[in-house]
């Protein structure tokens, strides 16, 4: 009795302090929140004070001059096309890899591997892309994230595969299926829940990079909503109202896509991290 | 019935490898050859000159000190998102009323781009800003800094905007590590009469190591590669006193030496994998036990 009791009020205690911590998460979004519906006077005391009005003429002044229409689909375009490039790519190596249990596609799936620790070379990618004469067009930062994501994706499918009995494909081959009809039937249908895994997270980690378009897009107007912001940061930069809601329009797509999608990022890190 | 491994063709294989070491592969492959070369934007013709890019590096006072830094970054880092993320994940594990809702609020930083977390922190870091104004409020001014000016605490100040944005990363993974722990261990060491705090030193740690290690490593990894933080939030600045690696690539890159910037990724690279060996091998025994 004495010790459930002490464990209920130890309960509440860490409530508490878990509540109060959480302010220290929840402060700097809620500035930049309420800071985007203030005046650009009002927003300076970056404060949580509510605005004295709402001035949700803020968002339509960024929408109109930050160019964010163009950077909405350029960045649509580059994670949309990138993801769909890994998946397709990434699932089918992961296939025969699991599979063929050999010593060859044990050492192809530490090559791959590798990527998953080894920095970029982001010099020399460079160069590659000159030699292959695409430098500066949104075709090559397509590529270079599809190459980028490949390790972490193959690490995933190589996880979930291995759990899918060969047993079901043995019968398949045997009523004289082919190796394409196996994967497109029998696979694809059972990672359905990992390729969605895997198509939130690329697309959250491509459509928050910045580093790539840096080095890669030289042209502006290819630039994807992260570069945009910074673009208009250095612009507008006595205007932190139109700045506030600049950020948090970029930040929207990513925050909708994470309602929707929680549960599989969720097990996503359990299958890939825990499990090995 | 056995059929052949033969009948899974490695063509499927091909398209993925061909991406995979046409843009990051062979890149890398070249850099460790151009490292030792003076690839100049002015130059037409490449030369080696052996170890000059290394030795520059090394007695170089501000590559050093983004060396430095870089270190620096990455261990503060790997403390501060494991010690926190664990200490969440502990407290949330528990049934907490608000238990679902505290997760999700935890876990949102790290869904948004470093960019805008990075942008959102500027105004509140400087010497007049909101973190400063809070301090005074509770009586703690004499902890007022200035943030991102004191060349000797703002690669600090850095490292803690990223410990703020991913703890709730790690969070989540050590939580699912946490769930796989059966209840039974702790039940047995409570009748035992073990306190809490022994049965998270005999029975959690140990049992958590698996995503401790994976936690450490992805942390340690993500440290050393370091760019985005410090591009937007001083560009490297005061002076140079915040520089990294990845941001003096950039620098390199600018200013046409780029078998300089090479030879600094080449540097990072082999640190890299040379601390990364150790989480191969673990996950390989992993594999060998299950």
């Amino acid at each position: 009795m004495n010790a459930t009791l002490r464990k209920s009020w130890r309960t509440y205690l860490v409530e508490i302090v878990m509540l109060l911590g959480s302010l220290i998460v929840l402060l700097p979004i809620l500035i930049m929140v309420l800071g985007s519906f203030k005046t650009s006077a009002e927003v300076l005391d970056f404060s949580l004070k509510l605005p004295k009005e709402w001035l949700f003429s803020n968002y339509q002044k960024v929408y109109e001059e930050g160019n964010l229409l163009r950077a909405f689909l350029n960045g649509i375009l580059i994670t949309g096309v990138s993801s769909i490039v890994n998946i397709v790519t990434t699932s089918a190596a992961s296939f025969v890899l699991v599979r063929r249990e050999s010593r060859l596609s044990n050492a192809l799936y530490l090559f791959f591997f590798m990527g998953l620790i080894a920095p970029m070379s982001t010099i020399t990618t460079i160069r590659v892309v000159q030699w292959l004469g695409f430098y500066g067009s949104i075709t090559s930062v397509i590529l270079i994230y599809a190459a980028l994501n490949t390790a972490f994706s193959v690490f995933l499918y190589n996880g979930f595969i291995k759990s899918i009995p060969k047993a079901l494909d043995e019968v398949a081959f045997l009523e004289g299926a082919g190796m394409f009809s196996v994967f497109f039937r029998i696979i694809i249908p059972l990672i359905v829940p990992v390729n969605a895994t895997v198509a939130i997270m690329v697309f959250m980690s491509v459509w928050n990079d910045i580093t790539i378009p840096i080095y890669f897009l030289t042209d502006s107007s290819d630039w994807t909503m992260p570069l945009s912001v910074y673009n208009f940061y250095g612009k507008y930069s006595r205007d932190w109202n139109l700045i506030f809601a600049d950020l948090v329009l970029t930040s929207l797509p990513v925050f909708i896509l994470y309602l929707f999608a929680q549960k599989y990022i969720v097990g996503g890190l359990t299958a890939g991290a825990v499990k090995g | 019935m056995k059929i052949s491994k033969r009948l899974y063709s490695y063509y499927m294989v091909w398209p993925a490898l061909l991406i995979y070491s046409l843009f990051f592969v062979l890149p890398t492959i070249i850099g460790l050859f151009y490292s030792f070369t003076d690839w100049r934007l002015d130059r037409t013709e490449l030369h080696f000159n052996g170890w000059t890019n290394f030795k520059t590096i090394f007695s170089d006072s501000t590559l050093l000190l983004a060396l430095k830094n870089t270190v620096i970054f990455a261990v503060v880092t790997v403390i501060g998102k494991n010690v926190i993320g664990i200490a969440l994940a502990v407290a949330l594990n528990m049934k907490l009323k608000t238990r679902n809702g505290l997760r999700a609020i935890f876990y949102s930083p790290s869904i948004l781009s470093i960019m805008v977390i990075s942008i959102v922190f500027t105004p509140m870091l400087r010497s007049d800003g909101t973190i400063n104004k809070l301090f005074e409020a509770v009586g703690l001014g004499s902890l007022s800094q200035a943030w991102l000016t004191d060349p000797a605490i703002v690669i600090f100040t850095i490292a803690a905007v990223s410990i703020w944005q991913t703890a709730g990363f790690q969070m989540a993974i050590y939580l699912a590590g946490l769930q796989s722990i059966s209840k039974e261990y702790y039940e047995a060491a409570t009748i035992d009469g073990a306190g809490s705090w022994k049965s998270f030193v005999n029975i959690t740690l140990p049992l958590l190591l698996p995503a401790i290690n994976i936690n450490v490593m992805l942390t340690l990894i993500g440290g050393l590669k370091v760019f985005s933080e410090v591009f937007v939030l001083t560009g490297g600045g005061p002076g140079n006193a915040s520089q990294v690696v990845g941001t003096i690539i950039l620098r390199s890159f600018g200013e046409g030496s780029w078998g300089l910037g090479t030879a600094v990724n080449t540097l990072l690279f082999v640190a890299v994998t040379i601390i990364s060996i150790p989480l191969l091998m673990f996950m390989r025994r992993k594999e060998v036990t299950e």
